[in-house]
């Protein structure tokens, strides 16, 4: 990768699993934000411009859905690109998420950390193309 | 005798094992960056304890998929996500994944796939858990000594057939119905595997079904069990 820091914005509710995500993204060269709440993310997209956004789905408030919509319809954002890190696993969440704009969608318990950082820099780099 | 009445899986178990998975993969994360060394070496004894933790963490996480799907199968929302796939690529990716555990085990697998077999059918995924399932059982329920699991891929009309044959603890003969029932489990397994949920074959079973398939199991002539399945092959190969 190049040695410009790229931006990863993790929008999920707990801080647990921010935590290793923010040491683990920091120790592979990202900076990394992070957002607790649908609007508090939405907010952090808008101004940040993050070059990649994290995004779990059951949130206090807005659902990750509805940030997903909201993304995805303003001119400024809807090409930041945006992972669905989910514990839900339903075939209709997956085809609704990705029908939304997710470029990718991720089940929590299947994935390893080092799996999403693998997921993350390939997006990066085929966006850079 | 009456007949046993099987207890259902009801909404607030799969909301609690829904819940689960939640710390289940926070544990799995924090586990993978100890365990990978990147925060400082470890001693040999402390990547055992966090490794035995990690195995732990994932049977755990293991059972609480069986109580969701298995409540999704009753309440027949279970769902497959279809596509045309290699079974032989699954079944090998899995036979190397096991390799280590087998030979710790004292067990042999072998595999044998017929040349150019086509694709088949299915959701990959839910098949790899099936594959998984049926080797892991004849690898825990074996008998005492060395043994020989044997693994075959063959065509059989429109279908794929797989097979695994043991030489394991078997299933006794007074059991043979209730086998694909939920929480199923004989005297025998849970005596050697006591945290087993009883629901993978269940789960298996609906799995195969949705996929236009068959699952089934024979009683070797010598010890140990065959089980076998068959998925519908891809027309477009």
């Amino acid at each position: 990768m190049e040695n410009k820091k790229h931006k990863i914005l993790m929008i999920d509710e707990d801080k647990f699993l921010r935590k290793v995500y923010r040491d683990k993204f920091s120790r592979e060269g990202f900076e990394f934000l992070e957002a607790t709440t649908g609007v508090e993310g939405l907010n952090k997209i808008f101004f940040e411009k993050p070059d990649l956004v994290i995004l779990d789905l059951i949130l206090p408030g807005k659902t990750g859905f509805d940030v997903l919509i909201e993304a995805k319809m303003k001119k400024e954002t809807k090409d930041i690109p945006i992972i669905i890190l989910s514990n839900l696993s339903q075939e209709s969440d997956v085809k609704r998420g990705l029908e939304l704009g997710a470029i990718d969608y991720l089940i929590k318990s299947e994935v390893s950390l080092s799996e999403v950082v693998k997921r993350v820099k390939e997006s990066i780099l085929k966006l850079n193309k | 005798m009456g007949k046993v009445k099987r207890p259902k899986i009801s909404e607030v178990v799969s909301i609690i094992a829904h819940q689960l998975k939640n710390p289940i993969s926070i544990f799995k994360n924090y586990l993978e960056v100890l365990i990978s060394e990147e925060l400082g070496p470890l001693n040999q004894k402390q990547k055992e304890y966090l490794s035995d933790i990690l195995e732990n963490v994932k049977n755990l996480d293991k059972t609480a998929n069986h109580l969701l799907d298995a409540y999704l199968i009753e309440e027949k929302k279970y769902k497959l996500k279809k596509e045309k796939f290699s079974l032989g690529k699954i079944v090998k990716e899995v036979i190397e994944d096991f390799s280590a555990w087998a030979l710790a085990a004292n067990c042999q697998i072998f595999f044998k796939e017929e040349k150019n077999l086509p694709n088949v059918v299915s959701d990959p995924f839910k098949i790899r858990q099936v594959v998984e399932n049926l080797i892991s059982n004849s690898i825990k329920y074996k008998n005492p000594g060395p043994q020989k699991i044997e693994i075959s891929l063959k065509r059989k009309g429109k279908f794929v057939l797989f097979s695994c044959k043991d030489e394991g603890i078997g299933i006794p003969k007074s059991d043979f119905k209730k086998v694909f029932k939920k929480f199923y489990r004989s005297e025998k397994a849970m005596e050697l595997d006591p945290t087993g949920s009883g629901l993978g074959l269940f789960i298996n079973k609906a799995i195969v079904k949705l996929s236009k398939g068959r699952i089934w199991f024979k009683k070797n002539k010598g010890p140990g069990m065959t089980f076998y399945f068959t998925l519908p092959i891809s027309n477009g190969k």
